[in-house]
């Protein structure tokens, strides 16, 4: 990169703050997605503040040099690896925490993470409560951009749902406050849906292609003191899913339910079981793992009583192991991590919604695949807002293996065609959601047009929409 | 620390899964309020976190990266704390690969040449004649003889940057009854060498240790220095060295408190103490429970926790080398720790490494904090002594 755009980029934000070092720029070449391809970017940058942020973009736009915003770095999906020659804007020194108590809403900087977000609501009797499982480093920003779920969202939907409004450091510069904040006199964030339609939206799921968030409000709730953890057992996928959808129609406080089959459950037992202190058991063909929770004891008791009459009624029964949702639980802000890097394997992911009621569906396709590609894998996945269900299969592979690593990504493609044929929906979209299917041809083309307009020289995470620049 | 096998190494490094949580972690629930102190006091580049220090670990290693000083800065731009291994998901030590590292990579740094070379001219990294080692013994009202079964290992920083811990350790051992000597020409434990990759020169050195022990008839070594502790237990077993006992003053003095033989009593003053677990100490050698059960046995003393404390306790600096590495940088450090203890209200950060004691105090001097800070046996000693005078 020209020294005379470092310069200019220093200037902004300190020299402490800008690298160039080839050290550096390996480091950011690269993130949590350990199956895909990394680039080295030519500057990394540290901002301090959104008006920081803008002036950088600024400059950006004005040499037409790619942007990758980045957070955490703990997306799965290579969407934060940036563009060869480009910049990498970190986010992480955005820290300030406001809360909103009346409004029962809280405003965080761009680099707050989940965990440290929690711990500053828990002085207060509140929380937000989805929780990825990478809490622990990626920011809410950075999972509001990908449109993130996790613990919580069986309830609760995925982050979106939480979000009252962004600032946003557009690609040409301009910064915009949406949601009630537009309104630099509202006494903070309390609405999202004002000022007509909904352009907070557009940057929720949108990984950083229409601007910069610097700061994001998110509602905040009474923190609930109260759970039943429990597990319950079927003979047929079918039963469990069912059960899943009345829990749904009694209003059941579902706080987070899973629902896995008996040789998954037995492998996950076996990178988590002794430490969640869970019994050894005979697992049935299905279970679900069910964590209720509530603000008021008596509300939890009642759930978890008619929790237990739907299952009987469906002829499941209750397994009465609450170490395993306990552990889920109690260990939300990382469980994920702590169950798959067992074993010293690396994988890929496909985050993709369906429904409970189709979750066998996907199911067979998974397995179909893992026998197709003779890879090893795991079909976990959570119920999530009012009638979806997340799914996040892993593909493994051995690192040091590349063909291994090939036969991972064939089967990831060839899953991303097959799940959307049975009607899945992406979330957290990322390139190979695009590739081949004309049925979104339509919707891409309008996106791409919106793109365009807002981002006339294509500066920003230029890389998605299935990877047309 | 074993012979290293390259293969296994780079095995290992390949278990990073890069989900960054060696960062900044934040929580509450299981007592983490931050990991990386690197991260938290420099400019917080990806290179300064465990994630980033494996990437370029691997890219060095795997020659997709030169080998260079300037590259291998965010290998030695670490305490090796272990805290991100702490935190880490993944079945590997993150900063125990990280040392192995060190000791592979041919990359030329000055530092870790000259703190090798002084040990092996002068039995100690500081420079200084080897004779004045034992130079603190001279300000007791007793004598120490110089072989015995039982020897008080005081080690190089206690022996010539901070006597008064050498020196209220050996009083400890005199109250309580216990014969011991110094050695005339106490060897360096080589802890440096290892953490900075010198690693066949701290072997060599490692050996001549064991041997001077084995001349001289030692039985049993005591130690005040957590470095020193975890370097001639730990790691010269790793490496099987046939060495004899090998005790912490704080282990052993717990000991002699429960037994009678020690019997601390009310200094005249109440005092409000923190305690500040030094990462061989505690993560590498699990002894939290000594100093603070020592601490809450002396009458007027009440004991307050940092917020991160045990396990999970921040680093106070000076570890890994980075105190002769980058002495800004790892004062910057200690000076965050003592804020975290000033946050509790304790006039006093207590340790139980004369290697921290140091940091800290210059991290308070830093930070313009006035914060006591001393040794657990500084404290012991003042609650033993009022009571001989009395
Ligand atoms: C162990 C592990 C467990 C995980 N568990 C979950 C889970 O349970 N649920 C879940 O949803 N995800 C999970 N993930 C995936 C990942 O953590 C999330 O997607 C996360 O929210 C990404 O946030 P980040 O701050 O790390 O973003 P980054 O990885 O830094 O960035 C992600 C994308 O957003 C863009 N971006 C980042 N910040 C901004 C910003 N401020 N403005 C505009 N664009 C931006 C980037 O360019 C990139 O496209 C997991 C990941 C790991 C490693
Ligand atoms: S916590 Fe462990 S696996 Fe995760 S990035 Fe750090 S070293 Fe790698
Ligand atoms: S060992 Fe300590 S200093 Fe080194 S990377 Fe880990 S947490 Fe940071």
């Amino acid at each position: 990169m020209d020294k005379k755009i470092v310069k200019e980029i220093a200037a902004i934000v300190g020299e402490e703050y800008v690298s160039t070092r080839q050290d550096v720029l390996l480091t950011y070449s690269q993130s949590a997605s350990t199956g895909f391809d990394g680039a080295m970017p030519d500057l990394v940058v540290k901002p301090g503040s959104t008006e920081e942020v803008a002036a950088i973009v600024k400059i950006a736009n004005r040499y037409k040099i790619p942007v990758t915003p980045r957070s955490g770095g703990t997306s799965l999906q290579g969407e934060v690896i940036p563009k060869y020659g480009g910049i990498v804007i970190e986010l992480l020194r955005l820290k300030e925490i406001t809360l909103f108590e009346d409004l029962r809403s809280v405003r965080v900087g761009a680099g707050v993470t989940f965990g440290q977000l929690d711990k500053f609501l828990n002085q207060h009797g509140l929380w937000v409560p989805v929780y990825p499982e990478s809490s622990l480093a990626c920011t809410v920003a950075g999972n509001v951009v990908v449109n993130g779920a996790g613990p919580g969202s069986s309830k609760y939907g995925s982050i979106a749902e939480m979000v009252l409004g962004l600032t946003v450091v557009l690609p040409t510069g301009e910064i915009i406050k949406t949601g009630a904040e537009g309104n630099p006199n509202a006494p903070g964030p309390y609405l999202r849906y004002s000022f007509g339609p909904d352009i907070t939206g557009l940057f929720i799921g949108s990984l950083g292609m229409f601007g910069i968030i610097t700061t994001i409000s998110v509602k905040t709730y009474k923190r609930m003191q109260f759970f039943d953890y429990n597990t319950y057992g079927f003979e047929t996928a079918e039963q469990a899913e069912r059960f899943i959808h009345e829990l749904k129609q009694n209003d059941v406080n579902t706080l987070f339910i899973s629902l896995y089959e008996g040789q998954i459950l037995d492998f996950f037992m076996e990178m988590l079981g002794e430490e969640y202190g869970i019994p050894k058991y005979d697992w049935p063909p299905y279970t679900v793992s069910l964590i209720i929770g509530h603000v008021r004891k008596d509300v939890m008791q009642s759930d978890a009583a008619m929790a237990r009459e739907i299952c009987e009624n469906l002829d499941g029964f209750v397994i009465n192991i609450p170490e395993f949702p306990r552990g889920e639980w109690e260990d939300r802000l990382r469980t994920f991590a702590r169950a798959s890097y067992a074993h010293g394997w690396h994988w890929r992911i496909l985050y993709h919604h369906h429904t409970p009621m189709h979750w066998h569906y996907v199911i067979e396709k998974i397995w179909e695949g893992l026998d197709k590609f003779g890879i090893l894998g795991q079909t976990a996945g959570f119920a999530t807002g009012h009638a979806s269900f997340n799914f996040y299969p892993h593909l493994y592979f051995d690192p040091a293996d590349k063909e291994d690593e090939e036969k991972v990504r064939a089967m990831h493609t060839w899953l991303a065609e097959q799940v959307f044929k049975v009607g899945a929906v992406p979330f957290k979209i990322a390139p190979y959601w695009f590739k081949d299917v004309p049925e979104m041809t339509d919707y891409l083309n309008l996106v791409k047009r919106m793109k365009k307009e807002m981002d006339p020289n294509n500066i920003l995470n230029p890389h998605i929409l299935g990877g047309e620049e | 620390m074993a012979q290293i096998d390259i293969d296994e190494l780079h095995e290992e490094m390949l278990q990073c899964r890069r989900c960054g949580l060696c960062r900044e972690a934040v929580y509450e629930a299981k007592g983490f309020n931050g990991i990386c102190p690197v991260w938290e006091n420099t400019s917080g580049f990806e290179t300064d976190a465990m994630r980033g220090k494996i990437m370029v670990a691997l890219a060095l290693v795997e020659g997709r990266l030169e080998k260079t000083a300037e590259n291998a800065e965010a290998l030695f731009q670490c305490t090796l704390c272990g805290n991100c291994t702490q935190i880490c998901p993944a079945e590997f030590e993150p900063n125990r690969v990280i040392e192995q590292v060190r000791a592979i990579l041919d990359v030329p740094i000055k530092v870790r040449d000259s703190l090798a070379d002084n040990i092996f001219e002068k039995d100690n990294p500081y420079d200084e004649p080897a004779d004045k080692k034992r130079e603190w013994t001279r300000e007791l009202d007793f004598s120490i003889p110089t072989t015995g079964e039982t020897i008080y290992f005081a080690g190089c920083t206690a022996a010539l940057r901070n006597p008064r811990v050498a020196r209220n350790t050996a009083r400890i051992l005199h109250i309580a009854g216990i014969d011991f000597a110094v050695m005339e020409n106490e060897p360096c434990c080589g802890s440096v060498m290892m953490r900075t990759g010198k690693m066949d020169k701290a072997v060599e050195n490692a050996q001549e240790a064991a041997k001077r022990f084995k001349e001289a008839g030692v039985q049993r070594i005591i130690v005040s220095c957590a470095g020193c502790f975890k370097t001639l237990k730990k790691d010269y077993e790793e490496l099987g060295i046939e060495m004899p006992e090998v005790v912490h003053v704080v282990d052993l003095a717990k000991e002699l408190i429960e037994q009678g033989r020690l019997q601390p009593t009310d200094m005249d003053e109440e005092m409000t103490i923190t305690y500040h677990d030094p990462c061989h100490l505690g993560r590498e050698m699990n002894v939290y429970d000594s100093p603070r059960d020592i601490l809450t046995a002396i009458p007027g003393v009440t004991l307050v926790e940092m917020e991160t404390h045990h396990d999970k306790a921040k680093c106070c600096g000076a570890g890994g080398g980075l105190r002769s590495y980058d002495s800004d940088l790892s004062k910057r450090i200690a000076a965050s720790r003592v804020k975290e203890a000033e946050a509790t209200g304790a006039d006093i950060i207590a340790t139980a490494c004369p290697f921290c004691e140091t940091n800290l105090s210059s991290g308070a001097e830093l930070a313009g904090i006035q914060l006591g800070t001393l040794d657990v046996v500084d404290i012991l000693v003042k609650a033993l002594e009022s009571k001989t005078k009395k």
